[in-house]
């Protein structure tokens, strides 16, 4: 009885805002508010040395790796893999409770990538987005299919799914991909017992409506704007926080003259109606990939000495943002990495000073490279240690931009790039870190010589966990930084590990499986990494059982 | 030897290694259509280095392969066909740049950034005559989120929710824009449900313990698979019209998908 008292010590001391995760990982980034954090402290700094492997789990699909974050309901694990795969599994044996199998259409192009990032539980169903743009809700006891329904034809959208959905009250709230298509992208919602659509919201203004102005001739039809990542919730401003990715073509805006809203911007909507409450737009008139596509982290902290409702986002530029999620106002920004050439700051509203925009026609160096100062692997927030701890990449690009005619659906690109070029600074390579959210100042740094492509996850236990491409799977002291423990995988790690806990015993589970778009990108600057092996597993740790 | 015989026999007596038989300018431009197609996006990277897709540069490849696989695409992987949307010239030049690529240096560190070419890549004719385009456009517009396409496939786009319009008997009626706007398709049924839920749906499967229908209560229709213990009626009525599905239409609009559809059935 004791050690489960000790399991949730901590939680008393946390403030009002509780983003922590318990016994059970319930949503994409632990809690709607996208802490990645979780209370339980069992397994701390003082004993992750002692960390065993208690199962593995191998789904036996390695095509473009393990990517997703497991999501552990009541000793239940439901976990997605590439293909429209799911498995429900016994977090505590590692058994499989049942699969389930979305097949494609015979002859399907995968746009995107096979890969899933994450499927969705709440009210006893499971829901999956596709890469065929389904939405499928299933009965989580046996994996039943309960309903589905085909958000757009992907052959013609060129636009699929591949986030994790966002379930609250009731609502399925999904996002989709398509940014780098001519396509218009949007954020959906359905009904999760009967399927039924409830709104869209456009992330690109149609004809009359407010912010149709920011686009030229027919390029909102085209534009991009894809919804690629899952979004945030606020239950006391029932507010549903997602970030819309870049305009479409992503390296050349000559015919989409203006601010080309709401792409990379940070939308926050009613989640009963699906309009827009405000907006911030990080990179108006992007022109290099930069997509506002990654977690918003949702925290209440003290701003010049009042608590403020805070909305944290990192910007794939390497700038992170800081809003007030209130109502959208600008609070702060600072950048992630040192190789950063696209503007030369922020300024005091949120502008960006000194653009340094790719050029029609000729080969210019933009840092960092198309693959992000981060990458979509998202960081995590301790209100224990008052740290945003978020990975960082060092590498730059030669970009050339290129006029494009767009085609429904079809790749939109406007423009080639390639990662040969040394950093401006320093090495090329990959850093885990640890940053104060507001002012962005950083207690410490672990480097790497690889870009770091796992999700952080923090825990009570003053323990940040993550993963690296050559497959070890590891702890640091989350006030030091130091290394406290690591365990090899046989393979990279691109997915995001989750803690648990069952019974008052603790577990940290971790998808590894080398692949994406972005490992991909790797071999550009660093050979060696093609031969990377791929897997696709998922293994899960915990402290010895005391002996009986 | 004759002289048409020398020239059959030219490319192979000249062939490389790794198989390269184009000529420069062939070479030049299906450099052009890479970097449009195949270098973009997270695809071969540039100059075929690799990206989320395989590395082209430093590998050789039989040109039969080659020319199948972009103009046919590999099923259930990120390689699209390409053969409806490049000419076999396209593909020709494609291949030959490929297969340049075979003894290049894997890593393009050297290599200053390809220039791609300004124009869009090659398109083959749209078939479709002017005079139905604005139908066409109307059936798939996807700023639209309740349009035809949502329910009915036409020419391999849309979903197999209705039925194929192009063999509808009603087709052969001239007043189209009203019957589009006042059918009453006569598979659709009331299903009421024990939780009292009660919607228009169309059935897909009946078994002996479960119902699949398709809920068209909202658009997109949602395929449902429900329990028969949980349904407590299916009524043979009801007030679905399918005027519900095309109110974003204007009658001129109707009448312009009509004569599309109508056209479209008759190509058939």
């Amino acid at each position: 009885m004791h050690r489960l008292l000790a399991l949730f010590a901590t939680a008393v001391l946390l403030p009002a805002q509780d983003g922590a995760t318990r016994e059970n990982w319930p949503h994409y980034g632990g809690q709607t508010s996208a802490w990645r954090y979780s209370a339980l402290d069992q397994v701390n700094a003082s004993n992750v040395n002692r960390l065993t492997p208690v199962w593995t789990f191998q789904t036996g699909d390695s095509d473009g790796g393990l990517q997703a974050t497991p999501i552990v309901v009541d000793g239940v694990m439901y976990l997605s893999t590439s293909h429209n795969r799911i498995y429900a599994i016994d977090a505590v044996t590692g058994g499989e409770l049942w699969s389930y199998h979305f097949p494609l259409p015979k002859g399907f192009t995968i746009f995107y990538g096979p890969w899933n990032r994450g499927v969705a539980v709440a009210d006893g169903r499971v829901f999956l987005g596709t890469l065929d743009n389904h939405v499928v809700a299933l009965d989580a006891k046996n994996g039943r299919e309960l309903w589905k329904v085909n958000v757009e034809d992907a052959n013609q959208c060129g636009c699929n799914i591949t986030a994790a959905p966002l379930v609250v009250k009731g609502k399925v709230v999904v996002g989709v991909t398509g940014g780098d298509s001519a396509h218009r992208g949007y954020v959906n919602a359905f009904d999760a017992k009967t399927g039924r659509h409830l709104w869209r919201f456009w992330t690109i203004p149609g004809p009359g409506e407010k912010g149709h102005e920011t686009w030229t001739g027919d390029s909102w039809k085209f534009g991009g704007g894809a919804t690629w990542m899952t979004g945030s919730y606020d239950a006391e401003l029932n507010l549903t926080y997602w970030s819309v990715g870049n305009p479409a073509a992503d390296f050349w805006g000559g015919n989409r003259k203006g601010d080309n809203l709401y792409t990379d911007s940070v939308v926050a909507l009613d989640l009963d109606t699906g309009k827009l409450k405000w907006h911030h737009q990080q990179v108006p008139h992007d022109v290099w990939d930069w997509d506002t596509a990654y977690e918003n982290v949702l925290l209440d902290l003290p701003v010049n000495g009042r608590t403020r409702k805070l909305l944290l986002n990192v910007n794939k530029g390497g700038y992170t943002f800081v809003v007030d999620r209130a109502n959208g106002e600008f609070v702060a920004a600072w950048p992630l990495v040192n190789n950063l050439n696209w503007i030369t700051g922020v300024g005091p509203k949120g502008e960006l000073l000194g653009r340094n925009e790719p050029v029609v026609g000729k080969s210019k160096v933009i840092c960092p490279s198309i693959g992000g100062g981060r990458s979509w692997n998202q960081g995590a927030w301790s209100p224990k240690t008052g740290m945003f701890y978020s990975t960082g990449i060092e590498w730059c690009e030669d970009v050339v931009a290129v006029p494009e005619t767009p085609k429904e659906g079809q790749v939109y690109f406007g423009g080639t790039f390639k990662l040969t070029h040394k950093p401006l600074k320093g090495d090329a390579g990959g850093h885990l870190g640890a940053y104060d959210p507001i002012s962005g100042k950083r207690a410490w740094i672990y480097n790497y010589k690889y870009p770091l492509l796992a999700s952080v996850l923090a825990t009570a236990g003053d323990l940040v966990f993550t993963g690296d491409a050559d497959g070890f799977f590891f702890a640091l002291d989350a006030k030091s930084g130091r290394k406290l423990w690591s365990f090899q995988t046989g393979s990279g790690h691109r997915g995001s590990s989750i803690t648990y806990a069952v019974k008052g015993r603790q577990y940290v589970a971790t998808p590894t499986g080398w692949g994406s778009a972005v490992s991909g990108l790797l071999p550009q600057l660093w050979p060696e990494t093609e031969r990377l092996r791929s897997g696709s597993a998922v293994f899960v740790f915990a402290l010895p059982e005391p002996s009986k | 030897m004759r002289p048409w015989l020398l020239i059959a026999l030219l490319p192979s007596a000249f062939a490389q290694p790794g198989g390269a038989l184009g000529t420069p300018a062939s070479i030049a431009r299906g450099d052009k259509l890479f970097a449009q197609g195949c270098s973009v996006g997270y695809c071969h990277g540039a100059g075929g280095s690799a990206a989320r897709s395989p590395r082209l540069r430093g590998r050789s490849f039989e040109r039969d392969y080659l020319i199948r696989v972009i103009r046919n695409g590999i099923p259930n992987t990120a390689m699209p066909a390409w053969g409806d949307r490049l000419t076999d010239a396209d593909i020709n030049d494609l291949s030959d740049y490929i297969q340049s690529l075979a003894n290049a240096p894997v890593n393009v560190a050297a290599s200053p950034a390809t220039e791609a070419a300004a124009t869009p890549a090659t398109e083959k004719p749209v078939d479709t005559p002017d005079e139905h385009r604005r139908g066409r456009d109307l059936f798939f517009d996807l700023t639209r989120e309740s349009r035809c396409s949502v329910c009915h496939r036409l020419n391999g786009y849309g979903s197999i929710v209705g039925p194929d319009i192009t063999k509808v008997s009603g087709l052969k009626v001239t007043d189209g824009p009203q019957v589009l706007r006042y059918g009453r398709p006569r598979s659709v049924r009331t299903f009421v449900l024990k939780d009292g839920d009660r919607f228009a749906a169309v059935s897909v499967e009946r078994t002996a313990s479960f119902t699949r229908a398709y809920d068209l209560s909202a658009t997109p229709p949602v395929l449902r698979n429900l329990l028969n213990t949980d349904v407590q009626s299916i009524q043979r009525q009801s007030n679905w019209r399918h005027g519900n599905a095309v109110r974003g239409y204007s009658l001129e609009d109707l009448q312009s998908i009509w004569n599309y559809v109508r056209y479209a059935a008759a190509k058939k």
